[in-house]
């Protein structure tokens, strides 16, 4: 049986283990599910209504206080000689509120300050407003004229659809970070599951340790893979319902959808897992005791890198958003990004993904040596220095 | 005549050679200049304690360990080669190991199929297997609702399914209650009869000598013998075995008098095996019986293997 031959049939049986549509099926109705839940029963509840609060007015001699409230609450006159007895029946009646004009100053109570009350703050301005220009002897059309903003003339480097497209390369960020918390599950539970389970013994006397990290590296990659583009389809599907919702065209959607972005990105990110399962295995195969390990904390290392690569986003063409973008731990994300939203020069991108692929190549190596030593190792976890000895041992 | 002459050639060709393979973990000297070779059709038992270095060689012969010193062939298919073809090579783990949360004939598939055999195939055979074992209507359910037997059953169909020229079982009988030990053994017989040659350790000596032409006796990583199975009963058909069983306080000071015992063994202060040679004075060892303190029953037999693997560990 040859090598490719091996590594496909490993890749395979890796990739069945991990990805299973129906599960993630389930997933995807379930998170629809609590999304359309949310959207709709947070718009429910902040919806306008009309308030529950009763407004009582006392002394609004010529009604203008009255008139503004009376389309928003329901608004009732107070008799001065009731204003005692009223606040002291608030206790009682907690949705009452009085407002008391005394001297150009309003004097409010109520029960407790609520969203019902900040609502009528916001009349009360109105009413001031109105007040105020009386004094004046200033027409509505005179205060909306002092009010206007000043006339401008905008014109900025970073137009509409660069905005769209620093957009799209956050979404990237967020496919990379999606695919790494996943490699970094599915990962660990393959490698320190199968080492508790001693069947890493079986499978090393049937193929070699190359073969077995090979395909386990492509095999949890194609998992991460498949993941990505099922959210990534569902989240331009949940766009398109969005805008429906709000009005907005549907095409609005590919304002967003950068195609030369999107086609960086893919061997990029398809680059980027590949390092980060070999890491991550390679991790994991020196781990004995999951529960255990001080190692296990190393598996949230991907992260810091993936979450680095936002730095780009402030400057794209920074000395660091430039190192960021060639150093392979974080270039994956960084040059998709940059290039989504800067000019970046063809023989950079191509500089970057050698490195990619050059950095894949060794760690791979040096996974599998680490892995071939270190199998048989289920009492002791190996320490910094003998994991070390692993790398150089021939 | 001439036929016969071919398949006796054929029957002595040596699919594996091992030239003094020697280990060392940290201080411990797990083995120490061993050397055997095997040749087709053999059924061939490593036996030892645990401990005696016998998973040692075998990870060392499917190159999941190196050895630090020594030399080793595989020859099963005319060629020679250090590291034995996957397709060729069945292997039992001593410590048992097979994906709990899978079903059993997808697991039984994949065993096989990353050894090279046809997916189809190794699912056909697979469930001739599991017909055979009786638990065919299993075939689809996770391995670990099964009982420890059971999984070892799966874990055996799992080194054969693919039909090797070359299976290696280690502790193949470890865990098995004495009714599946014996359908093992049938089945260990069966598959050799079908071409496979057999490399098995254990430490259950009844039960190799049942099945194995030939045995490595290992101890502390050492040779203690090498050869056929008839060969080293032969060497011992003149000796007797004298067990005393104690029903009451064994004092092991009384056994000095039994001068012309080869080997005194006492097993757990309860049993004492005393061999003797040709040449003992029968009148001699009955009449130190005689005068022994404490109450006991007697009885004779020849030497089996058990006894043989202790002489040699005490005599080496």
């Amino acid at each position: 049986m040859n090598y490719i031959k091996q590594i496909i049939t490993v890749t395979r049986w890796e990739y069945s283990r991990f990805f299973k549509p129906k599960n993630e099926a389930i997933g995807i109705i379930i998170m629809l599910l609590l999304s359309g839940s949310l959207y709709f029963g947070g718009k429910y509840a902040l919806s306008e209504s009309m308030p529950e609060i009763k407004v009582f007015v006392l002394n609004d001699n010529n009604g203008t206080l009255t008139e503004i409230l009376k389309n928003n609450f329901t608004v009732q006159q107070l008799a001065p000689s009731q204003k005692d007895i009223f606040i002291k029946g608030l206790n009682e009646n907690k949705n009452n509120v009085l407002l008391d004009i005394k001297n150009g100053t309003i004097e409010l109570y109520a029960y407790k300050n609520n969203r019902d009350i900040k609502k009528l703050k916001t009349y009360l301005d109105i009413y001031n407003q109105q007040i105020e220009m009386q004094k004046l002897g200033l027409s509505a059309e005179d205060l909306a004229s002092v009010l206007s903003p000043a006339s401008t003339k905008e014109t900025f480097i970073i137009k509409d659809t660069s905005r769209n497209r620093l957009i799209l390369s956050y979404f990237f960020a967020g496919l990379m970070i999606l695919a790494v918390f996943l490699s970094f599950a599915y990962q660990f539970t393959a490698i320190t599951g199968e080492k508790q389970l001693k069947i890493t013994e079986q499978i090393v006397s049937a193929i070699s340790p190359q073969v077995w990290m090979d395909g386990k590296i492509l095999g949890i990659t194609l998992t991460g893979i498949s993941s990505m583009i099922t959210y990534s389809l569902l989240f331009i599907l949940g766009g398109v319902i969005y805008f429906q919702f709000t009005g907005t065209s549907v095409l609005t959607i590919l304002e967003y959808l950068h195609f030369p972005s999107i086609a960086l990105f893919l061997p990029f990110a398809l680059m980027g897992v590949l390092i980060w399962n070999a890491i991550l295995a390679a991790i994991a195969s020196v781990i004995t005791d999951p529960n255990n390990s001080g190692k296990s904390s190393l598996m949230m290392l991907p992260l810091v890198f993936v979450i680095a690569s936002f730095l780009v986003t402030r400057d794209p063409d920074s000395g660091l958003s430039v190192f960021l973008s060639w150093f392979p731990l974080t270039s994956a994300t960084s040059m998709p990004m940059r290039w989504a939203i800067t000019e970046v020069g063809i023989s950079q991108l191509i500089g970057s993904f050698l490195i990619l692929l050059l950095t894949f190549y060794l760690i791979r190596k040096i996974a599998a040596k680490i892995f071939r030593v270190s199998i048989l190792l289920t009492g002791k976890e190996p320490s910094w220095s003998e994991v070390y000895k692993f790398v150089r041992m021939k | 005549m001439l036929k016969n002459k071919k398949n006796f050639d054929k029957m002595q060709k040596k699919v594996l050679r091992v030239e003094s393979i020697s280990k060392t973990f940290s201080s411990v000297k797990a083995l120490n200049n061993i050397s055997f070779s095997i040749n087709q059709g053999d059924i061939f038992a490593f036996l030892g304690p645990n401990g005696a270095g016998k998973t040692t060689t075998l990870r060392i012969l499917l190159d999941i360990i190196k050895a630090d010193d020594g030399q080793i062939e595989w020859n099963s298919d005319g060629n020679a080669h250090r590291i034995p073809k996957a397709n060729q090579i069945g292997y039992l783990p001593e410590e048992r190991g097979l994906y709990l949360d899978i079903p059993i004939l997808k697991s039984l598939t994949y065993l096989a199929s990353i050894r090279g055999m046809d997916k189809t195939e190794a699912k056909k055979s697979a469930l001739e297997w599991l017909e055979r074992l009786g638990l065919a209507d299993r075939a689809k359910e996770k391995l670990q609702v099964l009982s420890k037997g059971n999984q070892q059953k799966i874990q055996f169909i799992a080194s054969i399914l693919h039909k090797p020229i070359f299976a290696i079982l280690d502790e193949p009988f470890s865990g098995l209650d004495p009714l599946n030990q014996e359908l093992f053994i049938e089945f260990i017989r069966e598959i050799n009869n079908q071409g496979t040659t057999i490399l098995l350790s254990a430490h259950q000596m009844q039960l190799v000598e049942k099945i194995a032409n030939k045995i490595f006796l290992i101890n502390k990583g050492e040779e203690l013998y090498n050869g056929s199975l008839s060969k080293i009963y032969k060497t011992f058909e003149n000796k007797k075995i004298i067990e005393l069983h104690y029903k009451s306080a064994l004092n092991e000071n009384s056994l000095k008098n039994f001068k012309e015992a080869e080997n005194i063994d006492v097993i757990e202060n309860s049993i004492v095996k005393l061999t003797f040679g040709q040449n003992s004075d029968l009148k001699t060892v009955l009449s130190n019986l005689a005068q022994l303190e404490g109450d006991f029953d007697i009885s004779t037999h020849k030497p089996d293997l058990h006894d043989i693997f202790l002489y040699l560990v005490k005599n080496h």
